[in-house]
Parts: structure tokens; C-alpha cells; sequence
């Protein structure tokens, strides 16, 4: 007893957080983010809900109620999460830190666990044969269909969601994709506002392009503090598609330089650390013969489905796509210093222009499918990351104010 | 030098292995946390830590497992870990030193593949089954150049016994000689432990591969075995390449201690300097450029030892 | 007397393991049966021993058994042990063979006039495989051993449907290959 007490108590001092980001939540989930790296060595990510003893949900502040999302995603996920287990929701920035202790406290206040195995898990998640009609079912699941694939075999397809609770994962979205083994023979993004898609939150502005929104809109923005935004933004990106490439190292320096870039360090202190990042990146070959010629979209093709930011610049492939984003942050980075007034021009944010008929990010995800099928699991993740859509833009052209 | 040793050591090997894992994963967490600022060192109970998490965490069920064949896989994985590092002399005796103690190892190291397969297919779940079936095609990448380079060990020493390929670096280590078996012994060290660079198997990409779906004392003897696999290929390679026992001034064992934890710290460096490697990429590295590089070190060392009779 | 214990577990277990592969109607479940079989023979051999050969089965067994759970799961209908399915096809058929086989075999092992053993077994005998293999038996394991080394060419010749003027064009000008997915040397 007194072994199993103890045993448990130094258990409950380890937190393994899955974190989900509602679209529009950005700012709580680096606040969460810098929260968990704040709380030091006992606290970590999990990969999957197997693999948590916490869930934290980022909401927008559109979610104030308790915090509760019933039949939606949170719900289902916590039911996946192996006991002792706490969770918790932050609706805005200011309540990630009381929301991290709140789980701590649970969990070590916690009832504990419960003798038996946790509830089912999603299994092969396809619930829905091509076409959404119901297939065969055996122990409530579909029976894969067959069809040709990529070469020239006939075999079983699965239908899988990518998404939305994956490691390094746009907030909120959704692809549904169509695999033979690991190939994916065709990919379809769902609406933000379809099932399973946590809802949108509040009527804030995409956080990234907050900067020069609010300059469109008349009010006073410092050049700096939109360098800030943008070299943090693209660090983000960066940090993302370091993670999704398998380079734990570099995509947390990534992170790190992001937090120290929004928390306002000056210039002198911010350069020589992105300049570091882009040189240890640009100069890995390995991760270069590992990323080059995945989802190349050249600059006719990119401009014709109205791609615009560094995905256009960079006018190849994920690799070309990949390096844009420290040469361009390390560019931001040595403007933030800046006082002057951010100028009356077209406003460009992170991932292209904003006064254009659609948000950039929307541009990216159509350029999505073609890019997918064809490719590999793993790299259709790389391709997804290296496009890095933000669906916090597309909230304002799916669910419309009021 | 070919006696074995006492009985004892049946129960100790494992012992030893989970410490000497235990300590590797804690230099790795230091590592990892290294550019956080002061206190790293203190993560290195972290994996304990972590392990007593696991312990009490509830094990998971998902719909229409196979659980017998999953947990097998996964407890297969420490045991093959164990049996592996059985043939590895600590100080100059093994614990047995069977005449074919080379592929011995190579063949429990093998059964890692069917570990991993198994421990990927038995929850029913597609990320889990994508992870299990990566470690299969990088089995098929890593295990050639790996078996040609244990090949050129054993013919540099003209015996398959374990001991006697200790014996034969008395004067020179192997290493000096067949710098390029080492090399890519190092590589597939790392890759039948599907760790570090070759951990796509258990990828972030398809949050967690083979493990996503394994929680609880499941999920630790999955992943404590990785790190006991690890922790044999590093030290495989001291009886292998780098003169066993053999050294100076300090007791045999001890040099095995210190080149067995030189070993892993050089296979704790290559993973924080490389991302992670994909088969579909690197498979074609391994077969035309690995496996043509050791054929001609065990050309050479043929030659070698043909001349020196 | 404890090597006999090990015999009879080791073979009571390898044909017990051996009866489940028809047994299990799951294929991942009947192809690892079918692995503990092979992995109890390969102890036989060792006790036999043989232990080069018998730790070389364990090795080449595990290995194929992993891969031929790939395969068979790959070409299988409904595959994944979601749906139960029998291991036996051409039950008739199958047990006429099987009984003739067995038949033949068992005769010949009855009838056939096996050598006495003349002289003591070498000490090492991994060596004197070797020694045999690489001596008398040179020319016999080369032929063998390009002969299936051209059946392994052959059947992925037969079996691509991409041949170089796919990859390259028909001038094989195209300074990089049109593959759907890219290799890792940057050919």
C-alpha cells in the first residue's frame, strides 16, 4: 500500500499534455506552449491521447462556458486518455498558466485509477466507405474497399481523417484522405465547420496577421512590432515542419526563438540566434536528401491558385519552401526594433496579402490535394507543413461575424 | 579467456542492461535539455520518473485488437534485447560464448522486426499498423550493411565466437582497420533500436507509430526496450571494434564500462545532429552505397588476413 | 535426460505451433504460429549440433515470417484480422497431398539405407560446414546460388510494370528518373 501510494505520488508529478488548438486560438496555444516549457522538466507533449495523462483544450475566446464541448472533439479524445487523467480548457491567453495548474492539481489530487482498460479507442478510424455511404461493418468497423493504386496494383483503401488532433498539425483542420498502405490516393480537405471540426471561436482577428489588419483598419502600428509578428510567424512554421521532419533539437530552438520574438527581445539579441537556426538548417544535408522534391509547386502553378508569401517566393518545393522561412524571419528579425508607423500600403501578412477576395491560407489548403495524392504518409505530413495553412483565416470567410 | 562467467551473471545481465539504458535515456534528456539553462543535469531521473509514470497509468484497449499478438511484440522487444546482450563479453567474459556468438546476436536482433510488427498491428489502429510496417522496410535497409559488417569482424578474427574476436584485437582494434564496418555497425546500432535518427517507426509524423496507441506498463516495456536494444548494439560494438576488455592501466571491465558509454554517447550526439530518416529515402542510400562500401572493407580485410597466413 | 526434456518440449511445441497455423483465423495469427514452429526446429537443430545452422534458421526465419505477414496481408481480401477467415482452401485436394507427401517421406526415411557413422564428429562444426560448402560443395552452392539470384531478378523484371523508357523517355535523355516516389542518392 505504501509502495503504491508512493508510487503514484511521484507519478502524479508527471503531466504529458495533449494539446488542442480550436481554429482562432493561436495566441493560447503559444501561451500554453511557453506555459509547459515554463514548468520545466516534469512537464511534456504527448504524441497521441495514449500516450497523455492530460488534455488541454485550447479555445478561442468564443469558449467561455465551463469549458465543456459536448459530442465534439474534446469529449471524444478524453475518453481515449488512460487513467489518472485531468483536463482542462483555456479560453484565452491569460488563462493557460491557471488552467496548467488546474490540471497539475488534478492530477495530484486525483482520484486515481480505475481497475479495468480504458474505453475503446478510434481503432482504423474510417467510419464512412467513398461516397459516405455505410460499408460492411465487422466489430463496428467498415471493411476497407479495393481499388488501383498509384502502381498499378489493386488493393484495399482506407479512409482516414488526418487530423484535427495531431502533433504539429494546422489548428483544426481536417483531410480526409483515401490510403492504399501508406499512399495516399486521394486527399479531400473538410470545411473548418464540418463534423468533427471543434468549433470556430469568437470574432477575433487571425492572429498572425493581426498587425497589419489593425493598420488597415486605421489604427497606429509600429513597423516593429509587425516585424515581431512576422518573424514569429514564420518561426512557428519553421518549428512545425522541424517537428514534423523528425529534428526535435533545432524545431525547439525554433520555438524558443518564436517566444523570445513575441515577448519583444531586441534585435541584437534575436538576429544572432535566428541566423544560427538558419545556418544549422541550411546546412543539413540530411534533412535536405530527406525533404527535397516532396510537393513541388512552381511559381506558374503556385500563382494560379493564388498562393501568395513564401510559398510563392520559394517557387519549388517543400525544401525551397522549408529554407524561406528562416532567411525571411532572419529579414524580420533585424527590423524589430523599428518605431516607425507601419506605412498605409497593401497589407501583406506571414502568408501573403490580406486584401486580396480570400484569405492566403485558403489558397494554400486548394493547392493541398493534387500536392497529397501520390504521396507517402509521411510525406504528405511534410507537404502539409511545409504549405502550413492557417486556418485562423479562414474563420472570418467560413463563419461570418455576428 | 573463452570461460564464461558464474552462473550469477544470468541475473545480473539484465540488471546491468536496464542500468546502463536507464543511464543513456538520462543522458539523453540532459542533452536534450541542455540549452534550456541551468539545472539540466537534474533531468537525468527523468526516464525513472517517466517509467513510474507508466507503471500506474491504466493499459488501453481499442476496438478489435489483437492484444495477445501486440503484447507479445512488446515484450518481446526487452527480451530479444537481453538474449542479444548475452553474448557481449563484460570485462573478458561473456555470460555464454557460444561458437556462434556473431549471429546469435544478429538473430535476436532480428526478432525485433517481428517485435515492432506485432506491436504495431495489435491495436487495430492505421498510424499504429503505418509505424509498424516503416520498421519492417527499414529492417530491410539496415540489415544487410549491418550483417556484412559483423561479417567483416568475425572474418578479421576468423571465428564467429565472440570471445576469440576479442582475442584477436589484443594488439590492434579492429576499428583501426574497418573503419567503415564501425561505422555503419554504429548506424544499424541506432536503427534495430528504432531510436534517434532511425525512429520513424515511432514517428511524430503518425503521432507515435507502433507506440500511439500502447499506454500504461505496456507502453514502458515498449519503450524501455528500445532503450535496452540500444543500449546492447552500443555495446556490441565494444567486443566488436574497439578491443573489448583490452586497454591499459585499467581492469577489463572497466574499459568495457568506458567504451561501452563512449559508444553511446556518440550515438546520443548523431541524434541530436540528424532529423529523422525516412526508409523511402534512405533505403536507397543503405543498398547502393552501404552495401557496396562494406562488401569492399570485407574484401580488404579478406585479403588481409589471407596474407597474413 | 535434460537434453531429452528439451528435445520433446522444443518438438511438441514446434508441431503444436504447427497445427495452430490452420487453427487461427487470423493471418498474422497463423503466420507467427507458423514462426514459433520454425523458431522450436531451429532449437532442434541446435540441439543437433548444428548450432551454425540451427541460429542461422532462428535468424533467416524471423526475418521471413515478418516479411511474409506483409505480403500476406497485403493481397489478402479483407485483411487486418478484422474479419475472420479460414486457412484452409482445397481441403480435399490439399490433404491428398499432404498424405502423400508424408507417406513418401516417412517411406523413405524407413527404407532408405542411411550411412553408419564412421569416426567421431569434429569439434567445431561450423567449420567443417564451411570447410565442406567452400570444398567439395563449391560448385553445387554457386550454381545455387545464381540460380536464385536470377530468379530473384527475374520475377522483378516479370513483375514491373516500369521499365527504363518509363523512367527516362524513349531517348533515355531525362537527366532524372520519373519515378512517383524519389530514391535517396539523387539519381
Amino acid at each position: 500500500m505504501g509502495l503504491r501510494t508512493a508510487l503514484r505520488r511521484i507519478a502524479a508529478t508527471r503531466v504529458a499534455v495533449l494539446l488542442v488548438t480550436a481554429p482562432g486560438a493561436t495566441a493560447v496555444r503559444l501561451a500554453v506552449e511557453a506555459g509547459v516549457r515554463r514548468r520545466g522538466p516534469a512537464w511534456g507533449w504527448a504524441e497521441s491521447p495514449a500516450a497523455a495523462n492530460a488534455l488541454l483544450v485550447a479555445a478561442g475566446p468564443g469558449h467561455q462556458a465551463g469549458g465543456t464541448l459536448p459530442d465534439s472533439l474534446p469529449g471524444r479524445l478524453w475518453d481515449l486518455l488512460p487513467h489518472p487523467k485531468a483536463r482542462a480548457t483555456a479560453a484565452g491567453e491569460d488563462e493557460a498558466g491557471p488552467a496548467l495548474d488546474s490540471l497539475a492539481e488534478a492530477l495530484a489530487a486525483g482520484p486515481g485509477w480505475r481497475s479495468g482498460s480504458a474505453p475503446g479507442g478510434p481503432g482504423r478510424q474510417a467510419r464512412k466507405g467513398a461516397g459516405g455511404q455505410d460499408t460492411e461493418l465487422v466489430a463496428g468497423l467498415p471493411m476497407a474497399e479495393r481499388g488501383d493504386d498509384r502502381d498499378g496494383l489493386r488493393l484495399d483503401v482506407l479512409h482516414l481523417p488526418l487530423g484535427p488532433a495531431l502533433p504539429d498539425w494546422p489548428a483544426g483542420l481536417v483531410v480526409d484522405v483515401a490510403l492504399q498502405g501508406d499512399v495516399v490516393q486521394e486527399a479531400r480537405v473538410r470545411p473548418l465547420s464540418g463534423p468533427g471540426a471543434l468549433p470556430p471561436s469568437g470574432d477575433a482577428l487571425p492572429y498572425w496577421d493581426e498587425p497589419w489588419l489593425r493598420a488597415a483598419h486605421g489604427e497606429s502600428v509600429s513597423e516593429g512590432a509587425a516585424h515581431r509578428r512576422r518573424c514569429a510567424a514564420h518561426l512557428d512554421s519553421l518549428g512545425r515542419m522541424l517537428g514534423v521532419a523528425g529534428w526535435p533539437g533545432p524545431a525547439d530552438r525554433a520555438r524558443r526563438l518564436r517566444d523570445a520574438a513575441l515577448r519583444g527581445a531586441p534585435a541584437g539579441v534575436l538576429l544572432p540566434g535566428v541566423q544560427a537556426l538558419r545556418r544549422r538548417v541550411e546546412r543539413s544535408r540530411t534533412l535536405r536528401g530527406l525533404v527535397r522534391g516532396l510537393g513541388p509547386l512552381p511559381a506558374a502553378r503556385a500563382r494560379e491558385l493564388g498562393v501568395d508569401g513564401p510559398a510563392l517566393a520559394a517557387a519549388g518545393d517543400a525544401y525551397d519552401r522549408l529554407l524561406r522561412w528562416p532567411t525571411e524571419a532572419e529579414r524580420s528579425a533585424a527590423g524589430v526594433d523599428s518605431t516607425a508607423l507601419l506605412a498605409d500600403r497593401r497589407p501583406v501578412g506571414p502568408r501573403g496579402r490580406l486584401d486580396g477576395p480570400r484569405p492566403p491560407s485558403r489558397a494554400l489548403l486548394d493547392a493541398l490535394p493534387p500536392l497529397l495524392a501520390g504521396a507517402e504518409l509521411a510525406a504528405a505530413r511534410l507537404i502539409v507543413a511545409s504549405l502550413d495553412p492557417d486556418p485562423d483565416e479562414l474563420l472570418g470567410e467560413e463563419a461570418p461575424h455576428g | 579467456m573463452a570461460e564464461t562467467a558464474p552462473l550469477w551473471a544470468v541475473v545480473v545481465l539484465p540488471l546491468a542492461l536496464v542500468v546502463l539504458a536507464g543511464v543513456a535515456a538520462g543522458a539523453d534528456a540532459v542533452l536534450s535539455a541542455a540549452h534550456g539553462g541551468a539545472g539540466a543535469w537534474r533531468r537525468a531521473a527523468d526516464p525513472w520518473r517517466e517509467a513510474v509514470r507508466l507503471l500506474v497509468q491504466q493499459p488501453r484497449r481499442t476496438r478489435a485488437a489483437d492484444r495477445w499478438l501486440g503484447r507479445i511484440g512488446i515484450g518481446l522487444v526487452p527480451v530479444a534485447a537481453v538474449l542479444a546482450a548475452a553474448v557481449v563479453p563484460w570485462g573478458l567474459r561473456p555470460v555464454t560464448d557460444p561458437a556462434v556468438g556473431v549471429v546469435w546476436f544478429n538473430a535476436m536482433e532480428a526478432l525485433a522486426w517481428a517485435a515492432v510488427w506485432l506491436a504495431g498491428w495489435g491495436p487495430n489502429s492505421a498510424f499504429s499498423l503505418v509505424g509498424g510496417y516503416r520498421f519492417l522496410a527499414q529492417g530491410l535497409a539496415y540489415e544487410l550493411p549491418h550483417m556484412l559488417a559483423l561479417t567483416t569482424a568475425a572474418l578479421g578474427a576468423e571465428s564467429l565466437r565472440v570471445g576469440a574476436v576479442v582475442a584477436a584485437q589484443r594488439g590492434l582494434w579492429f576499428v583501426v582497420w574497418m573503419p567503415v564496418a564501425f561505422a555503419v555497425h554504429l548506424l544499424s546500432a541506432a536503427a534495430l533500436a528504432f531510436w534517434g535518427p532511425f525512429a520513424h517507426p515511432l514517428g511524430r509524423d503518425v503521432a507515435g507509430g507502433a507506440a500511439a496507441e500502447w499506454s500504461g506498463p505496456d507502453r514502458l516495456v515498449l519503450l524501455a526496450g528500445r532503450w535496452l536494444l540500444l543500449a546492447a548494439g552500443a555495446a556490441f560494438a565494444v567486443p566488436l571494434f574497439l578491443g573489448g576488455g583490452h586497454g591499459p592501466l585499467l581492469p577489463a571491465w572497466l574499459w568495457t564500462v568506458v567504451k561501452t558509454a563512449a559508444v553511446l554517447a556518440a550515438l546520443l550526439g548523431l541524434r541530436h545532429l540528424v532529423p529523422t530518416v525516412r526508409m523511402d529515402r534512405y533505403m536507397e542510400v543503405a543498398w547502393l552505397v552501404l552495401v557496396p562500401l562494406t562488401l569492399l572493407q570485407a574484401l580488404v580485410v579478406a585479403v588481409v588476413v589471407l596474407g597474413r597466413r | 535426460m535434460f537434453g531429452d526434456v528439451v528435445f520433446w518440449v522444443l518438438s511438441a511445441v514446434a508441431v503444436a505451433a504447427g497445427v495452430m497455423v490452420f487453427r487461427f483465423d487470423s493471418m498474422a495469427r497463423a503466420t507467427y504460429a507458423l514462426l514459433l514452429s520454425l523458431l522450436c526446429v531451429g532449437g532442434l537443430v541446435v540441439r543437433l549440433g548444428l548450432d551454425y545452422l540451427g541460429v542461422v534458421i532462428v535468424l533467416m526465419m524471423t526475418v521471413e515470417m515478418a516479411l511474409m505477414a506483409v505480403f500476406m496481408v497485403m493481397y489478402m481480401m479483407n485483411p487486418a484480422g478484422l474479419m475472420p477467415m479460414s486457412m484452409l482452401h482445397n481441403t480435399k485436394g490439399a490433404a491428398v497431398v499432404c498424405g502423400g507427401l508424408f507417406v513418401l517421406l516417412a517411406a523413405g526415411i524407413v527404407l532408405a539405407p542411411w550411412p553408419h557413422r564412421r569416426g567421431r564428429p569434429g569439434d567445431d562444426a561450423t567449420r567443417a560446414l564451411g570447410e565442406s560448402l567452400m570444398g567439395p560443395h563449391m560448385l553445387t552452392m554457386m550454381t545455387l546460388g545464381l540460380a536464385l539470384f536470377a530468379t530473384i531478378v527475374a520475377t522483378v523484371v516479370l513483375a514491373t510494370r516500369r521499365g527504363r523508357y518509363d523512367r527516362f523517355g524513349d531517348a533515355l535523355r531525362a537527366p532524372r528518373a520519373d519515378d512517383p516516389a524519389r530514391g535517396g542518392v539523387g539519381r
